[in-house]
């Protein structure tokens, strides 16, 4: 073989194998998405959710730098946050009866602030290209959030954004002051 | 390898599996040749061992995304050539056994040196059967013969009857 067919051949090999990392992503975020559909999450929004999370945790992983480095811990905060009014509702809804509602709020704003606070430390680490680390991790964690956050209305979206936001800025701000 | 070329492949290595496209020629510029040479050492025909670079090589790009830039690049790249030596010299092994097994064309030696080897050949080959248990002789040499029995049983018989003949012949010869 030659060397320029082998270097192509290397090259074709690399390209494939990120897009087997951004797959396997994105089968991670097709999980969260199937996780919120049995905890009773309506399919409709799910899918338009996902339509958004998947493509975009596929082309960030393969893409990979900061943005790709954010993709697992965006998932891991935003499967997080998801899962607490998911865990409201189900679990919540055992202990406080039909009462239980009203913290769905609450606990979409506590997951939103968990999230963007794991993902503003992770940001405050990355040295340089931080704030598209910051950025990709941000979307990410939203938009899987959001498939469990649903439950509380829009007001509940807006709410786990704005926690989200207001937790992670300042620490990675901070980081930035230090450094 | 210098200590400086291994940290450059290092760091080109720890980028790639970032995803930094641009470290893709330092890096294959300084594998190819390593691997090649590894090759070469594990593996006596030069084909071969070709081959198994190029493998390797490609095994290391399509898993450079995996790469845990904590763990040592050269050391990586290495184990995937090993492994693919090993998985060749195994290919490798299994054709000559099932040629061994096929029944004799009728062709002769072509030379008086091919003769002679085949001569050696032969004379080892029937010294180490009559070391065999007389099950295993006959198995292998009804399997020589094209006698093959398609059942399991004589197959299973078969494959320890080589795995027997093979030990005998390392423990004779010291080679495969």
């Amino acid at each position: 073989m030659e060397q320029i067919d082998l270097r192509s051949r290397a090259r074709r090999a690399y390209e494939l194998g990120r897009a087997r990392a951004g797959a396997k992503a994105a089968g991670a975020a097709l999980l969260l998405a199937a996780v919120a559909i049995v905890l009773g999450r309506p399919l409709d929004l799910t899918a338009v959710l996902s339509a958004a999370l998947v493509p975009l945790v596929f082309v960030l992983a393969f893409r990979g730098r900061a943005a790709g480095r954010a993709v697992w811990p965006g998932l891991a905060a935003g499967g997080a946050a998801m899962l607490l009014p998911l865990a409201v509702r189900t679990a919540g809804c055992e202990l406080f009866g039909p009462s239980c509602m009203r913290f769905c709020l609450p606990a979409a704003i506590l997951g939103g602030a968990i999230a963007g606070a794991g993902i503003g430390l992770l940001a405050a680490r990355q040295g340089e290209n931080d704030r598209e680390f910051l950025l990709s991790g941000m979307a990410i964690a939203a938009l899987a959030a959001s498939l469990g956050c649903t439950l509380a209305g829009a007001s509940g979206v807006l709410g786990m954004a704005a926690a989200a936001v207001a937790a992670g800025t300042p620490i990675w701000l901070g980081a930035r002051v230090r450094r | 390898m210098d200590r400086s070329a291994r940290d450059a492949l290092q760091r080109g290595m720890g980028r790639l599996a970032d995803g930094d496209r641009s470290a893709f020629e330092p890096v294959f510029a300084a594998l190819w040749p390593i691997l090649r040479a590894f090759a070469a050492r594990a593996l006596p025909d030069r084909a071969e061992a070709e081959d198994a670079a190029q493998s390797a090589l490609l095994k290391v790009f399509a898993r450079a995304a995996e790469f845990d830039s904590r763990r040592d690049a050269l050391a990586w790249a290495l184990g995937i050539a090993a492994y693919e030596c090993r998985t060749l010299r195994k290919t490798r092994l299994r054709r000559r056994e099932d040629l061994s097994a096929e029944p004799p064309q009728g062709g002769q030696a072509h030379t008086p040196e091919d003769a002679a080897i085949d001569r050696n050949l032969h004379a080892a080959a029937a010294q180490i059967l009559g070391a065999l248990s007389v099950l295993d002789a006959e198995t292998l040499l009804a399997a020589a013969r094209g006698r093959r029995d398609p059942s399991a049983t004589f197959r299973k018989r078969l494959e320890r009857a080589i795995q027997r003949f093979r030990k005998e012949w390392r423990a004779r010869h010291g080679a495969d």
